[in-house]
Order: structure tokens, then C-alpha cells, then sequence
């Protein structure tokens, strides 16, 4: 039986909801417009500034002087120099962006070697193998941790953790070897367990009862730091990094930034690959198990390929942030502007050179632009991590459909 | 029942409202000096600027000081551009900014001297170091070592001193600020620091940073000085001590001193609205250099205060 038409409406009132509904979209695409022109906007501003630089024979800015060493007082060879202002009226100014280029990019890529191993891991875990009520607790408390403010972060990085990783820095060292080791020795030492105990001591628990076992282990290798300084390196580390391996030592170092950034970027991480490892579709985990693969195996072949996108732009979204944080790197790092591959050494970044300098530089002076320069680079930079991200990720996508369709 | 309510609380409110009103009504004849008096400038100087605003408020409570601390720099353009009548510096204002001010206004600023302020070589509290001389200073910091020292300086052991991490940690002020300035001129001759100078986005921060590392040195403004750090003194050329004592920083023997203005709006033979001439008597009264000293500063020396209170009674009156 067919139904009877619905009543006809009344025109008017179909007139005026039909008004409204154009005037909905016409005022979201309004909204999306508007969001991409102000992107746009500020990216011609940053631009438009920074044109003059090269035009006005004023600034006396070429390319070679500010990517290549020059020749500075003190010195019998080129070096890279970040020096604004000129020491004297007459004297030169060296605009040597490359330090600070570095910098950003050592700050980066420190703090994702500590947060994406973490963070990676942790996804893994309590995307495939926690308990949900764990879980459900966990995802919450990350949020948390994104919230903490930069400032925070960054002051407790170079006025607490700094002078203590100095003082405990045997210790310190030591501690991202003896800490996966510790893991291990518990896994092993769980299996001779007698079986009862061995059940309360679940495998998917391991996030609460490894957590004392980790951190005892760590206060042990940080409170005897200066016994493993005396015994290893004569009780001098420092002199004997410098001695040894020509490593400087800076309180305020590399090392410090990335595990204070990495504490903000692994949230992001986090929730990101967590979300792509657990919209794998359970039967494929499930299909390649029945099939006599292992756990292990089911991860490395199976989930992560299969979650990889998703992973690819969790990493590449923490690298943007990590990139264009300012506070913490400026807080942590000591701000000198060194070019060195030494974890151990201070670093100085473009965000907090914009952050420190730009309210004392007069606008429209070189030094005005040149920090817009920086911008515009760390403008270009984000932009560009950012699509790589999204391209790569649409493609990876295509390319692991056909495995989510059949499934 | 709760309409009533509301209702009662409203009249109360207005009949507060009006006792309110009808008091300032009373008390403004009073007074005739009110109004907003704006600043822009120094940070250095913002604790000392608001405080003298608070004592003035005290005096004339219709007077209300509006400081905007981001940066000597920020001072002169905001001067030139009308914005502000004051404008505190931390250093004296360049050839530059002061031909912008006279090309707009057609007269230069008035340049008011409030107060003394020296920079201090500091190091941890445990350090036992005494004095360096200036050479051995600009041996430590600098790149450039301008002012005569033959080999650079790096560790504690070439000072005669014994400290368990050997290498000097230098700490210091970012490029561009007003300290950093002058202790590049003073100390380092003009030279340039070195690039491992830890660079800290202000005197506090410096301060603390020194504090925490027993291997470290750097320097601050008198003002910042805290227990947990040590004032290194300077040595002069016939090897005696000489510390940044206020006698000392006030007649300029201690040679990382300054002297802090406030640069005025006022044209030649022109007078000054009533908040900012109340301001001003209120800085050079006794009571306002005891703020000075009060917030680690050093008073000036008592003939120019003299010269600049008897310059401000002489100006006519701007109604």
C-alpha cells in the first residue's frame, strides 16, 4: 500500500525555511572562506614585509649573508653568526639564519625522538591490548597533560629539571638504557612467576604494576649517580664528555628541550595514532592470529600498516607543533645560538628569537624584517609539514582501502 | 515575594549609587588636579613608575596612572606619534629617534634624570671569587676581547679559583634589551659576547639561572639582586676592589652604572597639564626618591635633583 502524500506546507512557510537553510550555508562557506583567506592574509602580510629586505639596498641583506658563515671578528674563520644589531654605528651586523634554523630543527627532532617512541608505544598499547576501563581512565589524563600551558612546562624544564639533570647527570644518562631493560627483566621475571600470580599480573595491566617497578628502579640509578660517576668516569662525567668525546656541557641543553617539548607533543601523537590504530577493523588482527601469526607479528604486518596514515600524520602534526613552540624552547634552552650537533649544548630556535626580540626591534629596521623572515620561514615550514602530512596521508589511505573494504 | 526582594535590593543600590556620586561630586571641587596620565616605555622602569602612581593617587585620588612597560625602544615612537606625554627609558634616547621626535614636533624632548642604576657581575652564592679586573671580565664574555685581555678566559681554574665543573657558564640579558647594551659597551669595550652566553629574557630569569649552577657567572641590574647569588666586585688598575657601592654608582665611579630618564612632551615655553606636573613634583619629592631606594635603585646626585625640581617650579602652568 502506498502512503497518502504528506499534507502539502504551506508555500510561505517553505519559502522562509528554505531562506533559511541557503542563508545557513551561505554563512558556513562564509565561515570556511573566511578561516582560509585569514591563513592566506597572514602568510601576504609576513610576505609584503619581508620584500623590502632584498629590495632596499638600505638593509644590505643577500642570500649568501644570511645562510653562509662570514668572516667575524676573533675568529681566523667563517663562522655563522646571529647578531642584529651592529656592535658600533659602521661596524657590521651579521644576520646569520642558519643557527637559528638549526636550532628549531635540533629542538624538533629532539623532542620527537623522546615523545614518539612513547607516545607511539602508548597508542599501541591501549589501542590493541588495555583493558577498557583502563583505558577510559588513561585517554582523559593525556588530554590533561595536552592542557598544561607551554609556560609551565618550559619554566619547570630550565629552573627545576635543568639544575637537577646537572647534578644527577650520570644518572640521567643512564637511565634510557637501564629503563627498557627494566621492562624487559620484569616481562622476563613475570614468566617465572608461579601461574596465580602470573594472572594478577596481566600483561594488559602492565601500565599499573610496572609503573612502581620503574620508578623505583629509576630513584635507584638516580640516587646512585654519583657512585656510577665515581666508578665510571672518576667522579668527573663532564670532564670526561669534554676530555673524551669533545662534548661541551650546558645545564640548559638540547636534551632538557626535547623532553620538555616531547612532554607536549605526546598528547597530540597520542590521541592521533590512537584513534588510527583503533579504527583498524578488529577482524583483521583477529584473521591474521587464526592464521598462526603472533602477536608480534599481527602488529608489525598486520594492525600497523594497516593504522599507518593515521600514524604518519600523528607524527607529522607533532613535528609542526613542535616546530612553532615557543615558550618551552625559550624557557629551557639558554637561547644561545650555536650550530653543533651535541645534544649536550644550548640551542636557540626561531620562535623564541621572534618571541625575545620582535617588542625591542624598531619596525621597519632590518632586524624588524629579518624576524619576519623567520616567521614567514616557520610560516612556510608548518604549512608545508602540514600538507606533506594530509597528501601522504589521503594517499596512504587509497592505498589501504582495499584491505579495510574486504574486511 | 522574591519580586519585593529584588526590588528592595535595587533601591538600596541606588541609594548607593547616589551617596557615591554625591560624595566625588564633593570632593572634586576639591581637587583640581584628576585625570588619566598615560606612560609608555621602560620595564626597567615600571615598578618605579607605578609606584610613584600609586603615591600620587594617594594625594589626588582622581589621578590615575596608566603605564605601558614593553621595551625602552617602545618609548620614542609612541612620544613622536602624540600617543604619550612621558616616556621612560632605560638608556638615553638615540640621534635617531630624537631627530624623528623634532622633525614631527618641531622642538626636542625634555630629558628628566630620575634615578641611578648599575649592572652587577654576579655569581654563585658558594663561589669564591672576589674581584675581576675589566680585561679579565671581557676575557670571560666576550668574542671579541676588545678591552686588552690576551687569551680568553674559560675556566675557573685560569681565575685562581677551584670550582667542581670547570668551565665557566656565562648568563646574560637577550640581544636588544637595554642591559645587554650597556654591558656590551661598558664591559666588553664594544665587543661582541660570546656565542655561549645563555641568553635570558630578563634580569630575574638571570638571576636564577646563576643561582641554580655553582659553575656559573653572569650579570643583572642592581635591583635584581638576591641572597642566592654573590656580587663579584671589580678590581682596578692599582688591584683594590671596587663594589657597586650607591655613593659609588651615583657619581658614576662605577663604570656599569646608567642613569634612567623620562623623556617629556613639552613644548618650549609651553606648561604641563595638571596630572603629569602633579607626577613629576612627586617624583622629585623626598618621599618619591624614597621609592628609589626602596626598590634597589640609587637616588641621583642631590645638585641635578635640585636643578630639575627648581626646572619644574619655574614652568608656567598649562590652563
Amino acid at each position: 500500500m502506498i502512503d497518502p502524500l504528506p499534507p502539502r506546507p504551506d508555500p510561505g512557510r517553505q519559502r522562509w525555511r528554505h531562506g533559511r537553510d541557503r542563508l545557513a550555508t551561505l554563512l558556513i562557506s562564509a565561515g570556511g572562506v573566511g578561516v582560509v583567506a585569514a591563513v592566506l592574509a597572514i602568510g601576504v602580510f609576513l610576505a609584503v614585509e619581508v620584500v623590502p629586505l632584498f629590495l632596499e639596498s638600505r638593509h644590505g641583506i643577500d642570500w649568501r649573508g644570511l645562510w653562509l658563515p662570514q668572516s667575524v671578528e676573533g675568529h681566523a674563520l667563517p663562522q655563522h653568526r646571529w647578531q642584529p644589531e651592529p656592535l658600533a654605528p659602521g661596524e657590521p651586523a651579521h644576520y646569520g639564519m642558519a643557527p637559528l634554523a638549526w636550532g628549531t630543527l635540533k629542538a624538533a627532532c629532539w623532542a620527537l625522538l623522546f615523545a614518539v617512541p612513547l607516545a607511539l608505544g602508548a597508542a599501541i598499547h591501549s589501542a590493541l591490548y588495555m583493558p577498557r576501563r583502563l583505558r577510559a581512565r588513561l585517554k582523559p589524563t593525556l588530554e590533561l597533560m595536552e592542557a598544561m600551558p607551554g609556560v609551565v612546562i618550559g619554566f619547570v624544564a630550565g629552573l627545576v629539571l635543568a639544575p637537577y639533570v646537572e647534578r644527577h647527570l650520570a644518572g640521567a644518562l643512564a637511565l634510557p638504557v637501564i629503563l627498557p631493560a627494566g621492562i624487559l627483566l620484569a616481562g622476563g621475571l613475570r614468566t617465572t612467576l608461579p601461574a596465580r600470580l602470573r594472572r594478577r599480573l596481566a600483561p594488559g595491566w602492565a601500565g599499573i604494576w610496572l609503573m612502581p617497578w620503574l620508578a623505583a628502579l629509576a630513584a635507584l640509578v638516580l640516587w646512585g649517580s654519583p657512585w656510577l660517576e665515581e666508578a665510571l668516569f672518576a667522579g668527573d662525567l663532564r670532564g670526561w664528555l669534554e676530555a673524551t668525546l669533545g662534548l661541551d656541557y650546558a645545564a640548559r641543553n638540547a636534551m632538557i628541550v626535547g623532553i620538555a617539548m616531547g612532554f607536549a607533543v605526546i598528547p597530540g601523537i597520542y590521541a592521533l595514532a590512537e584513534d588510527a590504530l583503533s579504527g583498524v577493523p578488529g577482524s583483521l588482527g583477529e584473521g591474521a592470529q587464526a592464521l598462526g601469526a603472533t602477536r608480534w607479528q599481527t602488529l608489525c604486518r598486520v594492525v600497523l600498516p594497516a593504522a599507518s596514515p593515521g600514524i604518519f600524520s600523528a607524527v607529522m602534526i607533532g613535528a609542526g607543533r613542535a616546530v612553532g613552540e615557543t615558550m618551552i624552547v625559550l624557557m629551557a634552552s639558554g637561547n644561545t645560538a650555536l650550530m653543533t650537533l651535541n645534544p649536550l649544548e644550548g640551542l636557540r630556535s626561531m620562535s623564541a628569537t621572534i618571541a625575545i626580540e620582535l617588542p625591542e626591534a624598531a619596525a621597519g629596521g632590518t632586524h624588524y624584517r629579518l624576524l619576519i623572515l623567520a616567521a614567514l620561514a616557520l610560516f612556510a615550514f608548518t604549512f608545508l609539514v602540514n600538507t606533506l602530512a594530509e597528501l601522504v596521508r589521503t594517499r596512504l589511505r587509497h592505498r589501504y582501502r582495499r584491505l579495510e573494504g574486504t574486511a | 515575594m522574591r519580586r519585593t526582594g529584588k526590588g528592595t535590593g535595587r533601591q538600596w543600590l541606588a541609594l548607593l549609587l547616589g551617596l557615591v556620586i554625591s560624595l566625588v561630586a564633593a570632593r572634586l571641587p576639591a581637587d583640581e588636579v584628576a585625570g588619566t596620565l598615560g606612560a609608555v616605555g621602560s620595564d626597567t622602569l615600571a615598578g618605579l613608575m607605578l609606584r610613584w602612581g600609586e603615591q600620587l593617587a594617594e594625594h589626588h585620588p582622581g589621578v590615575r596612572l596608566q603605564l605601558q612597560a614593553s621595551g625602552s625602544a617602545s618609548a620614542p615612537p609612541a612620544l613622536t606619534a602624540g600617543t604619550t606625554r612621558l616616556g621612560p627609558m632605560s638608556r638615553p634616547m638615540y640621534e635617531a629617534e630624537r631627530d624623528a621626535f623634532e622633525a614631527r614636533h618641531g622642538y626636542p624632548p625634555v630629558e628628566l634624570a630620575l634615578a641611578r642604576d648599575a649592572l652587577v657581575v654576579i655569581v654563585h652564592r658558594h663561589n669564591p671569587l672576589d674581584g675581576l679586573s675589566p680585561a679579565e671580565l671581557d676575557a670571560i664574555f666576550s668574542d671579541t676581547r676588545r678591552c686588552g685581555a690576551e687569551a680568553p678566559i674559560d675556566r675557573w681554574s685560569q681565575l685562581g679559583v677551584e670550582l667542581p665543573g670547570d668551565r665557566i657558564v656565562l648568563h646574560g640579558r637577550n640581544v636588544a634589551s637595554g642591559t645587554h647594551d650597556l654591558f656590551r659597551q661598558q664591559a666588553l669595550c664594544g665587543g661582541s659576547f660570546r656565542l655561549r652566553l645563555n641568553e635570558h629574557p630578563g634580569s630575574a630569569a638571570t638571576v636564577a639561572a646563576v643561582a641554580a649552577e655553582p659553575s656559573a657567572i653572569g650579570y643583572a641590574g642592581l635591583n635584581h639582586l638576591t641572597p642566592s647569588v654573590k656580587a663579584v666586585k671589580r678590581r682596578d688598575a692599582e688591584g683594590e676592589l671596587q663594589a657597586p657601592t650607591p655613593e659609588a654608582v651615583r657619581s658614576s665611579d662605577y663604570p656599569l652604572s646608567r642613569t634612567l630618564y623620562l623623556y617629556v612632551n613639552l613644548p618650549p615655553g609651553g606648561g604641563l597639564p595638571g596630572p603629569e606636573r602633579a607626577f613629576l613634583e612627586q617624583v622629585f619629592s623626598a618621599e618619591g626618591q624614597s621609592v628609589v631606594e626602596e626598590l634597589g635603585f640609587v637616588t641621583l646626585p642631590e645638585a641635578r635633583l635640585e636643578r630639575q625640581r627648581r626646572w619644574l617650579e619655574a614652568l608656567p602652568s598649562a590652563e
